[in-house]
Formats: structure tokens, sequence, C-alpha cells
């Protein structure tokens, strides 16, 4: 008896595993195809711009840069919405964390402080990161204290994030440069600028913080108590508060962090590749977060698989433009099919809960009639 | 910036003109919201809308099949919602993001390859009042001037109000979202009632985008609507779902639009980025409770499971 229960729970625990990787994969090879359709429907022929799109994302060492650049924020994002997700929550405020992180270490970088370069980095981007928290306070109290959905209270404050940017760097004397033909703040100084990492390129050190945090909180949620409470949290609310887990402080805490983690994804935009806070910068880029997170089920790891994956896809579409002339905008095509198509496929594993789920009833109504005979 | 009555009553006439959109939108958002199914896509839906206005009306040169055309666009991206997310249960969030995301790219794909290089001649939606009543002091701009779409937009809330509150349809429209297991005791089938919801919403999201491209712009630019599908889920909650009530939010959201166009045109004390803001920040305060009580659908969100309770 406990043989055969070790055995289905390896063949599930593998069985498992090769859900959480190859959905994804079936995924974005199905949107791929169907792209390749659309393509053929342009009188293109889809080899010729898979081929540009995949020489302008992995071609040589500056397409490579780009790639990385562009998949810096989706990373740094994605992470948020993954912790997100872990315990229940959907972050569609990555773009006006973005805004408020990005505006909070431009402030601070662009202020000539008394101290050594690397310490006014640090210093730039941790107030990146509290600008992005701050930013999740308001949804982050509504939800936890109040009850109140955090997907609207988020999605709202984009917009309010992306105005207040505008705000700040059109009125005089706040971010706003003296004499600027356009909105924009003075340019972030040089001792608080990200360092470069290939020269000739713009490839900056935010893909490493990303990378580096993408593994943290891989650690975090998967061996820390924290990691545990969030999963809990997460999976079962009322079981989490059964067991005596703060659920109210845990959600805040989470809603913190992900506002954090979003504000460090515009932190990296301002202070690495735009070295001066705009006008709707991000352009988008926190909701394509949204979806990098997703693509990758919700995992720190997967993360940066699926935002790698994406930001070769913007990097490659331009490319694929020169090439072909098809819009740059089938990368986002692209993105938007995968995660439908994973949402999709999705039923598969529900249908196979509840298989499992109706097999266990079955057993359960077959021993009690043996219990009773 | 003077504040004069000629301001006014063109200020008044462009709210009309802004609100229009978002009131057509906003019908659909209260009865798919009503079916507790939550439609971030509309945002896609009403741009695919605006899209295939322009083309339907580009290449027909009539209104009302460039209205059809409209309209199908965001039904069939409804229709894909309603099967991922009721049939299939899947994130009602995540879905619409991902329709957004496609309506975006496929629109912007699509208007380069079909208006390459011409600035594309449409035409718009009738005047349909006699021209010696656009004269009379604020009426005339801000009614009698205007085209007939937005008319529609400004009757369309009240049958849609009667139809939710006065039929034992609407009945089970609203009873949907709350109790949907009730309902299925009760005998209407819940699935068909969060389809009809579902592709109403998307039919509204075309028709309003429709109204956005070919009342007065008649252009496509892309992403044209710009967030204004996300203004009515903010409409919906200040508005309470109430069919009626989003419509006025919906007005009182277009006004704050207009005023910013003003407010950036004219230049004033006030910044421009202000105006905007407001109805999302209004809209947290309603959810705050700052505002009245703001209670939405119960199971708005949650996919329906018929096995479950």
């Amino acid at each position: 008896m406990s043989g055969r229960g070790t055995k289905s729970f390896l063949l599930s625990g593998a069985r498992e595993l090769l859900f959480s990787g190859a959905r994804p994969l079936f995924a974005i090879a199905l949107a791929l195809l169907t792209s390749a359709g659309m393509i053929l429907a342009t009188d293109a022929n889809p080899i010729t711009a898979y081929a540009a799109l995949l020489q302008g994302a992995v071609g040589n060492f500056v397409s490579i840069a780009n790639t990385c650049v562009r998949a810096t924020p989706l990373l740094l994002g994605g992470i948020g919405v993954a912790l997100g997700l872990k315990a229940g929550l959907l972050n569609v405020g990555v773009e006006g964390q973005i805004y408020a992180g990005a505006a909070a270490a431009t402030a601070v970088g662009l202020i000539a402080l008394p101290v050594p370069p690397c310490v006014h980095l640090f210093l730039a981007v941790l107030a990146g990161f509290l600008g992005g928290l701050l930013w999740a306070v308001i949804p982050g109290y509504l939800r936890a204290y109040r009850g109140i959905s955090e997907i609207v209270v988020t999605l709202m404050l984009n917009y309010v994030g992306f105005y207040f940017i505008s705000w700040l760097v059109e009125y005089p004397g706040i971010l706003a440069e003296k004499g600027a033909v356009f909105p924009q703040s003075p340019p972030i100084l040089e001792s608080a600028q990200l360092p470069v990492l290939i020269r000739g390129t713009s490839l900056h050190a935010g893909i490493i913080l990303g990378v580096i945090l993408a593994l943290f909180f891989h650690l975090l949620l998967r061996y820390s108590p924290f990691g545990f409470r969030t999963r809990m949290v997460g999976e079962n609310p009322e079981a989490a508060r059964y067991a005596g887990v703060n659920v109210t402080r845990q959600i805040l805490m989470v809603i913190l962090l992900f506002g954090g983690m979003g504000g460090l994804a515009g932190t990296g935009e301002v202070l690495g590749l735009k070295l001066r806070l705009f006008d709707a910068f991000s352009g988008g880029v926190g909701y394509e977060a949204i979806a990098v997170a997703l693509l990758a089920n919700g995992k720190p790891l997967g993360v940066i698989l699926s935002a790698f994956f994406f930001g070769a896809l913007k990097a490659g579409a331009n490319k694929m433009q020169i090439v072909t002339g098809i819009e740059t905008s089938m990368a986002l095509v692209v993105l938007a099919l995968a995660v439908l198509f994973v949402i999709a496929i999705g039923f598969g594993e529900r249908r196979l809960i509840s298989r499992r789920r109706k097999r266990g009833k079955d057993q359960a109504a077959k021993e009690t009639q043996a219990y009773g005979n | 910036m003077e504040i004069s009555l000629g301001f006014i009553s063109d200020w008044l006439a462009a709210t009309v003109r802004c609100g229009a959109p978002l009131m057509l939108v906003g019908v659909g958002g209260v009865y798919v919201e009503r079916t507790g199914v939550f439609n971030i896509g509309m945002e896609g839906m009403m741009l695919a809308g605006s899209l295939a206005a322009i083309a339907g009306s580009f290449f027909t040169g009539s209104t009302f099949v460039a209205t059809i055309c409209a309209m199908a666009a965001g039904g069939l991206l409804a229709v894909g919602h309603a099967y991922l997310t009721v049939t299939r249960r899947a994130n009602q969030i995540i879905s619409g993001l991902a329709i957004n995301f496609l309506a975006l790219g496929a629109t912007n794909m699509l208007f380069a390859r079909l208006f390459p290089t011409v600035k594309a001649r449409v035409c718009l939606y009738p005047v349909l009042a006699p021209a010696w009543l656009h004269d009379i002091p604020f009426l005339g701009p801000a009614i009698f001037s205007q085209s007939v779409i937005v008319w529609i937009a400004f009757i369309l809330p009240v049958p849609a109000a009667w139809v939710l509150y006065r039929t034992s349809w609407g009945l089970n429209i609203r009873a949907v979202g709350d109790h949907p297991h009730a309902v299925a005791t009760a005998g209407p089938s819940v699935l068909r009632l969060k389809y009809i919801g579902v592709i109403l919403s998307g039919l509204c999201a075309g028709l309003g985008g429709s109204a956005l491209v070919l009342s007065e712009l008649g252009y496509f630019a892309p992403n044209i609507t710009a967030g204004r599908g996300f203004i009515v889920l903010a409409a919906l909650v200040v508005g309470k779902w109430n069919p009626i009530w989003v419509a006025v939010a919906c007005l009182l959201f277009g006004g704050a639009d207009a005023l910013q166009l003003r407010v950036q045109t004219f230049g004033s004390v006030i910044p421009y980025q202000f105006p905007v803001m407001f109805p999302y920040l209004l809209t947290i305060a309603a959810l705050a409770g700052f505002v009245g009580r703001t209670v939405g659908p119960k199971t708005v969100g949650q996919p329906y499971d018929p096995e479950g309770l």
C-alpha cells in the first residue's frame, strides 16, 4: 500500500514538473506558429522573418546586450508580480510603481551628495525601491485591512503615477530641467548611474540586480518562514489564519515588497538606460511584466527565462521590421498569444486535479460501502 | 485662461463628446460585471472596435457597416474572453490583459498594413438635428450639433437600466454575479448568462470604439483609446454598477478629460495633469468608502464551478 503511494507520489511529481515547464514552452510554440500564419498573411516569409528576429535578438554582442537591456525591467517587475501570485495577489500596478520608483531614484540621483559614487548609487537604488514601496501603501492597506481588491486600486494608481510624473518633470521647481524643450528632468549625476557592463552597448548592471533578486526571491519563497507563510496565504488564507499566520500583515508585506520591486524596475530604467526622467518613459513595460510573470507561472526563476524570452522578442522585432517590414508590435502579439494559450491549456491541469479528486471520492465511497457491509 | 460663457459652452459640448464613447462601453461594463465576470479587456475590445470602424467606414463608405464591423471586432474578442474565463475558468484579469496586448499589437500591425501611406478619409456619423438648432446657446453645441451616436450613447443606459431592474431576465443577470449557485438551482443557465454578459460588453466596447473615432476624429492612431476602457472600469465603481449612475460617472470623467484638453491648450494655474488624475483618485476613494459604501457584485473575478459550492 505504502509502496503504491510513494510511486504515485513520484509519478505525480514528475508529471507536475513536466507540466510546469512544458506548458509555457508549448504555449510559446503555438504562439509563434500562429504568428507565422499572420506573417504569411502579410505576404512575408515567416522563416526569413524569424531568422531576422533571432539574429536581432542573439545574433551578436550588441543584439544580446539589447535583449538584456529590454529584459531588465520585465525581470525586476516580473519578480514582484510573481511574488504576489504566490500570495494569491495580482499586481496590476507595476506601471505606476515603475513611475514612482523612477521619480524617487531620480530625485536622489540628481543631488550631489558628499559620499563615494557607489554609496550614492546605492542610495538612489534604495530610494527607487522605497518609492515603489510607498506607491503600494494604499493598495496594501486597502487589501490587507479592508479586504478591498488590490486589482482595481493598483490599476487606477498606474494612471495617477503616469500623470504625476508628467507633472513633476513639467512644472518648474520640482524635477524639471530649466530651459528644456521637452518636459524632462536634468541628467542623472554620473555617480548615481548604474555602471555599463559592455562598453559600446547600453547594457547596464540592472540585469545583474534582476538575476540576483530572482535567485533571492526563489530561495526566500522556498526555504524561509516568510516564504512558507506567503505560500500558505496564497493557497488557503483561512487555513493560514487557523495555523496562526498573521494573514493581514503577510498580505501587507507582500504588497509592499512587490511595490518595491516595481519601483526597482523603474529605477533600473532611469539610472541605467534613460539617464533622466521624462514623460511616459515606461511605455507599458509594467503591463508586459505582468504577462512575463504569468508566462513563468509565477516562479521567480521562471521569470528570468520568460523575461529574457520577451526581451529577445522585443529586441529581435526591430531587426525583423528592418528586414521584412513587419511591425514591431508583432512581439506584443506573440506575448499575448502565449499567455492566452497558457491559460487555455491550463484547464488540462484543473481537469487532472478534479479527476484525481473524483477518483478519491469513488475510493471513499467504496470504502464506506465495504465498511457498511 | 478666462472662464467665460463661451468657454463653458465649449467645454460642455466637449464633455458630451468625450463622455459618449465611455457611456457606451459603460453599459456593457455593467452587464458583464453584474454577471460576475471582470472584463479588463474592454480596453482592447474598444481599440479593436476603433480600427474596425475606421476600416469599415473607409472601405464601404457606410457608417452602418462600420458600426457592425466595430461591434463584431469587440464581440469576437469577447467570445474569446468568455470562452477562457467562463468555460475554461481561467483567471479573468490575465485573460483580459492578454486580450489588451493582443488588440494593441494586432491593431498596430493591421493599421500599418491597411493604411500604409494614405491618411484615410472616412465618413463620420451623421448629425441629425437641423442646422438652426445648433445656434441655441449651450444646448446647441452640447446636444444638437452632436452626431447620432452621441444621442444613442445618452439613450442606451435607460433601456439598459430598465431591462436590468424591471425584467426577470435582468434579475437573472443581477443575481448571477452575486449568487450563481442560487441562479443555477432556480433554473437559468449560469454559463449562458455569463456568456451573454461578456459578449454584450464586447459589443458595447466595440460600439464605444467606433463612437470614439467616427463621431468627430475620423482617423485611427496606434493605441488611440489610451486607457479609456480602464476609465470605464473606474466609472463602474463610482456609478455602483447601475447603468444610469455609471453613465453619469462616464460623463463626469469625460468632463475631466475635456477640461484637461482645454487647460493644456490655453494654459492655466491648474496643471493639466490634475483633472486627468481625478477619475482614478475618485475611484480609489469610492472603493475605500470615502464616498458612500461601494460593494460590487460578490463573485466578480471568481470562476464559476457548477459542482463546487
